[in-house]
């Protein structure tokens, strides 16, 4: 293919983009001169260049199209349902054509015809129509012997379009954008395009495929200098600054990568209009961070499972008018796409105001299909049997609809987000409506990874999958480790949880050590919905990684999703916790943690709120447990100071760190020193806790003041003794400056 | 390396697109050649990440240019005892992609004629004959041709499962 139809094809491609939005928007609006104008110029550009590049069929069917906006931009003619829909027809089948070119490099063989006649058809204005009919009449007179056939004929053939000066019917399709682009009126628009193209560039995405993975290269590279330097003070200036370049330089270069969702949001209105119309829904659409920005190859990957979640949602979820009439709900029903960044990752909503998902529905369905024992599922939590619906052949659809409910949808939505490496989690409630929701990480080809060790060798974790870490000295292993036969099983927080032995499963038959005789480590992952433990002999840092592809031969192995090289230049295999639980027999009946008859009390107890145990300069604190993002453990010299207070540079944020323990104080003057952080959430800041050790996680018990008998806030019952919790929401806010309050002491004394 | 350098036979009134160019590697005792149009760098002295329920053949995994490399051990392909110790890789290219063949020790480039070539001798052992291309009968030594296409790693495992 030449250069000149390549171009081409993108300019068209982009042109329609731009055209399907505007009609989706027309039908709010159809008067909207800057809108007609924009799908005129894309039709017209296409036609006009068509000619020139001799795509003769091409050329024919936009020509029928130019002819059609020409009138409604004149005024002659307003848009109306009918002939939205066929321009819609004319997109559909433009977009074909260019297909067509694109894989064979000319035009194909198809009949335009019937689409273009129905262009012609929508084109005739009342006037236009009323004066052909009365020539007809005039002619069928004249020539009495042929009765008025031809103008018979006509009417048939023009409708169904019902009469421009009609009102235009409730707008099935509404979007709240709040881009700034969606600015009304055209000269504005143009100007800011015509800027626009000015200070864009076209770029080859192999190139930044290049880039990015020099990028990697780059990091790698960093991670070696900072390890490899870190004992000299001399090099500490320079390794911070190629630090900050290299955190810089690759951001900039995954922004380039980086394309705002409304990409793929912007297809949605269209199939809402159509699935709406042909499911007989009202439905109104609202759109939310349109502007929010994800790497190009995950904006392809999570298209098919948006575009599911929303056929599903107008399926299964919002009812037809009449039913939402009789529930005494707004007859129109709302579909709501939001996507937000939370950190490193970007949050994709799909919300509507249905019929929501019948608990009970779903629980009968499993125990029915043999997917969840009818004991067990009467045990488990709202949430807990949500989550099934994500499980292969489960649809609660009454019937099959062409448009879902084959059951095969949901499972697809989830393999696709986590083969991204990203999760999705369904809410809802009868009668009020679902949300899914999906979570996409910023970019695929660096990951934070936790390194772990087995075999004398590392391996790369993805910490997506990971939920938590399980310590077992050696002295403890025999008894903590329990056996099912040849299943091995750890008890946690009152619930089995099966294990896999990296070593035996990377080394089968080779002689592994008896646990009693080493250090264990726990990891929890969570992959797929399965749930397991992979038993590793150590834990190293955790690192951000650069994945690799591996070579054919080993990607056969099963077990292994890429190799990285790590900071220390050693090469480590990164683990695929999805397959590790599959060939190890995690299978989802098993995986749900099987709860022990004779630990139900514990079990019931493990539903209070958790703690995690911490100690700071000798006194014991415990902070809320779902509060905890992470814990760091990191040198002194990592805490920098804003005035007097301490802060963390922690993934390129800045993390204001309390240290009303006076931890930091007592360890200053000694850079090397490891300080243990705690990264907790407060509300929507991130904060950290310096503490000297963490303990323990433990369920706690409430408490209640003598005489009054009321709840007392601040401290809880922890291993039986009363400790303070730690006032997440009172560590002062940055910037700080002159306004710090000299602090009180956030963590309480603790009372034996 | 004597025994290859003596080897080297340079005939002057050859014309010189008749030359086979190859770079020689050792194996214990015995001497190797592979085609340097199928090489593409040379890595010294590196250490591969053993890849735990890789197929015999497979040498480990190397860091090269930005890529990870898989390797494939002639060692463990002729049924050699493995080597304690870095090893030298030569990378190739073959159809299938690029990969790393893992040997005691590369050697230098030689030339030889076509003059001094042998087919395989029928007496090999069956499983090995088809890595190899023929011998080149040096001054005093025989240097086994070796079939960079044949050693491809996809190769391999698709003639492991045959």
């Amino acid at each position: 293919m030449d250069e000149l139809t390549r171009e081409f094809l993108i300019e068209s491609q982009e042109g329609l983009d731009r055209m399907e939005r505007c009609l989706t928007d027309l039908e709010e609006r159809p008067k909207d001169a800057g809108l007609i104008a924009e799908i005129f110029r894309s039709v017209h550009t296409i036609k006009g260049t068509t000619g020139f590049l001799g795509f003769k069929r091409l050329e024919k069917l936009a020509h029928a199209g130019e002819n059609l906006l020409g009138q409604l931009r004149e005024g002659t003619l307003t848009a109306n349902r009918s002939i939205i829909t066929g321009l819609l027809q004319l997109l559909d089948g433009l977009r074909s054509i260019l297909k067509t070119i694109e894989a064979e490099s000319n035009e194909g063989v198809g009949e335009d015809a019937a689409l273009i006649s129905r262009l012609e058809q929508l084109q005739l204005p009342v006037k236009g129509r009323a004066k052909r009919l009365a020539h007809a009449r005039v002619g069928a007179t004249s020539t009495p012997i042929l009765p008025a056939r031809p103008a018979l004929a006509q009417p048939p053939a023009l409708d169904p379009a019902p009469p421009p000066a009609e009102p235009v019917q409730a707008e099935p399709v509404q979007t709240a954008t709040p881009a700034p682009v969606e600015a009304e009126g055209d000269p504005t628009r143009t100007r800011v395009q015509g800027t626009a193209a000015e200070s864009t560039l076209r770029v080859d995405v192999t190139l930044l495929n290049r880039m990015m993975n020099l990028v990697g290269e780059l990091v790698l590279t960093r991670n070696q200098v900072l390890q490899a330097t870190s004992a000299d003070p001399r090099m500490t200036l320079l390794s911070r600054r190629l630090d900050m370049v290299t955190a810089d330089l690759r951001e900039s270069v995954m922004k380039a990568r980086m394309q705002p969702v409304s990409n793929i949001f912007s297809k949605i209105p269209r199939i809402v209009r159509d699935l709406s119309q042909t499911l007989g829904r009202r439905v109104r659409l609202q759109v939310e961070g349109q502007d929010t920005e994800l790497d190009k190859s995950l904006l392809e990957a999570i298209k098919d499972p948006l575009t599911h979640a929303v056929r599903n949602s107008l399926d299964h979820g919002i009812e037809p008018p009449d039913v939402r009439m009789a529930a005494g709900k707004d007859p129109e029903g709302t579909l709501k796409l939001r996507a937000a960044q939370e950190g490193s990752h970007v949050i994709i909503e799909v919300y509507d105001d249905g019929a929501g998902i019948s608990v009970e529905k779903i629980r009968q369905k499993a125990v029915e299909r043999g997917l969840i024992t009818a004991q067990r599922a009467s045990r488990q939590s709202e949430r807990e049997l949500l989550q099934l619906i994500f499980v292969p052949g489960f649809s609660t659809a009454a019937s099959v609809t062409n448009v879902s409910g084959r059951g095969v949808g949901m499972d697809v939505v989830r393999t696709n987000v986590e083969k991204i490496g990203g999760k999705v989690e369904i809410d809802s409630r009868v009668g009020k409506g679902t949300t899914l929701r999906m979570r996409i990480p910023l970019t695929l080809a660096i990951i934070p990874a936790l390194i772990v060790r087995s075999l004398n060798q590392s391996f790369a974790l993805p910490q997506g999958a990971l939920s938590e870490l399980v310590h077992i000295p050696p002295r403890q292993a025999a008894a903590a480790i329990e056996w099912i036969e040849n299943a091995p099983l750890y008890r946690l927080r009152g619930k089995l949880l099966p294990l896999v032995f990296l070593d035996r499963l990377l080394m089968p038959g080779g002689d592994h050590k008896m646990a009693a005789e080493r250090d264990s480590f726990i990891a929890v992952l969570d992959a797929d919905g399965r749930r397991f433990g992979l038993v590793v002999d150590g834990l190293a840092d955790p690192e951000e990684i650069v994945v690799k592809p591996l070579s054919a031969v080993l990607k056969t192995i099963g077990f292994f999703s890429g190799a990285t090289v790590l900071g220390n230049a050693e090469l480590a295999l990164i683990l695929d916790p999805g397959s590790i639980a599959l060939k190890a027999g995690v299978s989802l009946r098993e995986d749900d943690t099987v709860r022990v008859n004779e630990d139900e009390g514990d079990a019931g107890a493990a539903a209070a709120l958790e703690y995690l145990l911490v100690e700071a300069a000798g006194r014991q604190a415990a902070v809320p447990l779902a509060d905890v993002l992470r814990i760091e453990q990191l040198p002194l010299s990592r805490i920098e100071y804003i005035g007097y207070r301490p802060v963390l540079n922690f993934e390129g944020q800045l993390l204001p760190v309390e240290d009303s323990g006076g931890v930091l104080a007592a360890a200053e003057g000694d850079p090397q020193t490891q300080t243990i952080v705690v990264v907790c959430r407060a509300g929507d800041r991130h904060v950290g806790i310096a503490v000297s050790h963490v303990l323990d996680v433990a369920a706690g018990g409430d408490l209640f003041e003598a005489g009054t008998a009321q709840r007392t806030g601040g401290v809880t019952l922890l291993k039986n003794r009363v400790t303070g919790v730690v006032d997440l929401g009172a560590v002062a806010e940055l910037p700080a400056g002159e306004q710090v309050q000299p602090e009180q002491s956030l963590i309480g004394e603790t009372v034996a | 390396m004597s025994t290859a350098a003596a080897g080297l036979r340079v005939k002057e009134n050859a014309p010189a697109a008749a030359l086979v160019e190859m770079c020689s590697v050792r194996l214990g005792q015995a001497l190797f050649g592979v085609p340097i149009t199928h090489i593409l760098e040379i890595v010294g002295s590196a250490r591969p990440q053993p890849v735990p329920l890789a197929p015999v053949f497979v040498g480990g995994l190397v860091h090269y240019r930005g890529d990870v490399l898989t390797t494939v051990s002639l060692r463990q392909l002729l049924g050699m005892p493995p080597k304690d110790g870095p090893q030298d890789i030569l990378v190739l290219e073959s159809a299938g992609g690029i990969f790393g063949l893992l040997v005691d020790a590369v050697g230098e480039v030689l030339t030889a004629s076509p003059a001094d070539h042998e087919p395989n001798p029928s007496i090999l052992d069956e499983r090995h004959r088809a890595f190899f291309a023929g011998a080149y009968k040096l001054k005093d030594s025989l240097l086994v041709m070796l079939d960079p296409e044949q050693l491809d790693p996809m190769r391999l495992s698709a003639a492991r499962a045959a």
